[in-house]
């Protein structure tokens, strides 16, 4: 049988990993106060919420969820959307697909900076929710899990639509858009699932915000649609597709 | 072991042949200069040799590390000076070395060393901490080649180093390449400054429409163009239609002017130098200087890419 080289796998992952950290930390540094970064990631999910939650006759605390979930899908998306168009126009990506990593790692490093971007962003609603509304967190631990889970997932999200090979930030974000509009309006943000029609409801199981949203649900109210442990398997399924699909495009793109 | 091995080479982009079955090796130590026109398949070569494209067939191995299938590996031994200077404008100058470090997994202390030493030797040390924002194209430029040898490569591969650059930049960068040279890396070199390959390449390759139209030594390209050779003068007074009458003089096959200088390409300079001195005889001329010169690589690069010179500029035939 032969023998399987631990220490040089071990080595190998320890190098990628520490590359992709060192590609996120770049984008941290570069791109995090961006203007468009700002009004894509933080302005635009607090505005497009206001719409739709101002004259709701509800208690603005119990809003803090959907305002999570949905700041989570804008900020963590927004990030590589944005960082790789611009980097093939100036060619510094052309230095990131020349290095000795795999593109899995590429791909995995991109993605970590919009993650992280989002977790940090995502804390603003979560802490005006605890300080100013008392809104109360039923399970924190879930809540973790499922802000983590789902700000992964669409910063992966980001990452693939950035493969399209356009040095255009605008061609991208377009493009995002089409899906990401959608997202919100199909994934009982805004309309509880039970609410919509059977179609609406049919569509709704492909969307990663609604089992982030249900979670998210869950964390603070103990009721949910799904099952957490189903959410987390949903969102993690989501997650590995997009990977792969982001690193087929790459591979595709740059032939 | 070669350090570059190409073996048929083929890539197509859709019904366009970028490269036809293209080989080619380059040896350890090795200083080997990609000429060719623009288009020609210098850029393809190079982002297929570093991993960032895949071939359509045949094959390419760094250091005996197929590119294809064993790309991490490959990479790991190489340099890569693009043609952009491409550095990151929010980062200093600092930051641009030790991210390059990291993602060739450079360890702290030797990135840190590396990198002090890079920075001093390009002269860029003193703004080390400034952002490349407010650097120079010159500086971006030293920079760029500085982030290349980071990571102590065996290979460097240095597409159009020179290009457009203030003399004090270039020269810096042609001493460095030097030593790199004397101190046994590889230094494959794309440029369209066809003396800066005559004087720093071991061989070279002239590619034209992908295909390798010859590979040997600069002096031994021009051996197999004798023919052109040619005569350079300048007269103590010029005037508007003296190249059309030069150009007319027996055995002449073509005539340029290039500042005060004429130059008359022929296969027999005697017979021109002869008719040269009785034109300016009889134009009241005086010879200032005259000076015969075999071909060059320019020459020869011209003859095998099927340009053709046209008054002082060079145009496609096709």
């Amino acid at each position: 049988m032969p023998s399987i080289d631990y220490e040089g796998w071990t080595e190998r992952l320890s190098r990628e990993m520490s590359a992709a950290w060192a590609i996120a930390r770049k984008d941290m540094r570069i791109y995090y106060l961006k203007p468009n970064i700002i009004v894509m990631g933080i302005l635009f999910p607090l505005f497009m919420f206001l719409a739709f939650a101002i004259g709701k006759n509800a208690p603005p605390g119990t809003l803090i969820p959907g305002l999570i979930a949905i700041t989570l899908l804008f900020s963590a998306s927004s990030i590589e959307p944005v960082s790789i168009p611009i980097e093939r126009r100036v060619k510094t990506f052309d230095r990131l697909l020349s290095a000795p990593i795999s593109l899995h790692s590429l791909v995995f490093g991109e993605s970590l900076s919009g993650f992280l971007y989002s977790l940090g962003i995502a804390c603003l609603p979560l802490v005006v929710g605890v300080i100013v509304f008392s809104t109360p967190i039923v399970h924190a631990l879930v809540l973790v899990i499922a802000m983590a889970l789902t700000a992964f997932c669409f910063a992966t999200l980001g990452t693939l639509f950035a493969a399209y090979p356009t040095e255009n930030v605008g061609e991208v974000m377009s493009m995002l858009n089409t899906v990401r509009l959608p997202l919100i309006f199909i994934s009982g943000v805004f309309i509880p699932i039970s609410a919509m029609p059977q179609i609406g409801q049919a569509i709704a199981f492909f969307s990663p915000l609604t089992y982030g949203n249900d979670m998210i649900g869950y964390a603070y109210t103990g009721t949910s649609l799904f099952s957490p442990l189903l959410d987390i398997l949903a969102l993690l399924i989501f997650i590995l597709i997009f990977q792969f699909v982001a690193n087929r495009l790459y591979k595709k793109f740059n032939e | 072991m070669n350090a570059i091995e190409v073996s048929h080479l083929v890539k197509q982009f859709g019904t366009l042949t970028a490269l036809n079955d293209i080989s080619f090796s380059v040896g350890e130590g090795e200083t080997f200069g990609f000429l060719g026109p623009n288009g020609a398949g210098k850029t393809t070569t190079i982002r297929i040799l570093t991993g960032i494209s895949r071939p359509s067939s045949g094959t390419a191995t760094i250091f005996g590390h197929d590119i294809e299938n064993d790309t991490v590996a490959a990479r790991q031994s190489m340099g890569i000076v693009s043609e952009t200077s491409n550095v990151y404008d929010d980062l200093t100058g600092w930051q641009n070395m030790m991210f390059s470090a990291e993602l060739y997994h450079v360890g702290r202390k030797e990135r840190e060393k590396k990198s002090e030493e890079l920075l001093t030797l390009f002269g860029l040390n003193e703004r080390r901490n400034d952002l490349v924002h407010g650097f120079s194209k010159g500086m971006k430029r030293r920079l760029t080649l500085a982030m290349g040898l980071v990571n102590s490569p065996r290979l460097l591969f240095l597409d159009e180093p020179t290009s457009g650059l203030d003399v004090q930049s270039n020269l810096i960068i042609r001493d460095v390449v030097t030593d790199l040279v004397r101190e046994g890396v590889t230094v494959f070199l794309t440029t369209h400054n066809i003396e800066e390959a005559n004087v720093m390449c071991d061989r070279v390759a002239i590619i034209n429409k992908g295909t390798i139209a010859a590979i040997d030594a600069p002096e031994r390209l021009k051996k197999t163009i004798q023919s052109v050779q040619s005569i350079e003068f300048s007269f103590d007074h010029n005037a508007p239609d003296q190249l059309d009458e030069l150009r007319r003089l027996p055995m002449a096959n073509d005539a340029r002017k290039a500042g005060d200088k004429f130059k008359i390409y022929t296969e027999d300079p005697s017979a021109v130098i002869d008719a040269m001195m009785a034109y300016a005889r009889s134009h009241n001329l005086r010879v200032i200087s005259i000076t015969t010169l075999g071909p060059s690589l320019e020459d020869v690069f011209i003859r095998l890419t099927g340009l053709q010179r046209t008054g002082g500029a060079v145009h496609a035939i096709d």
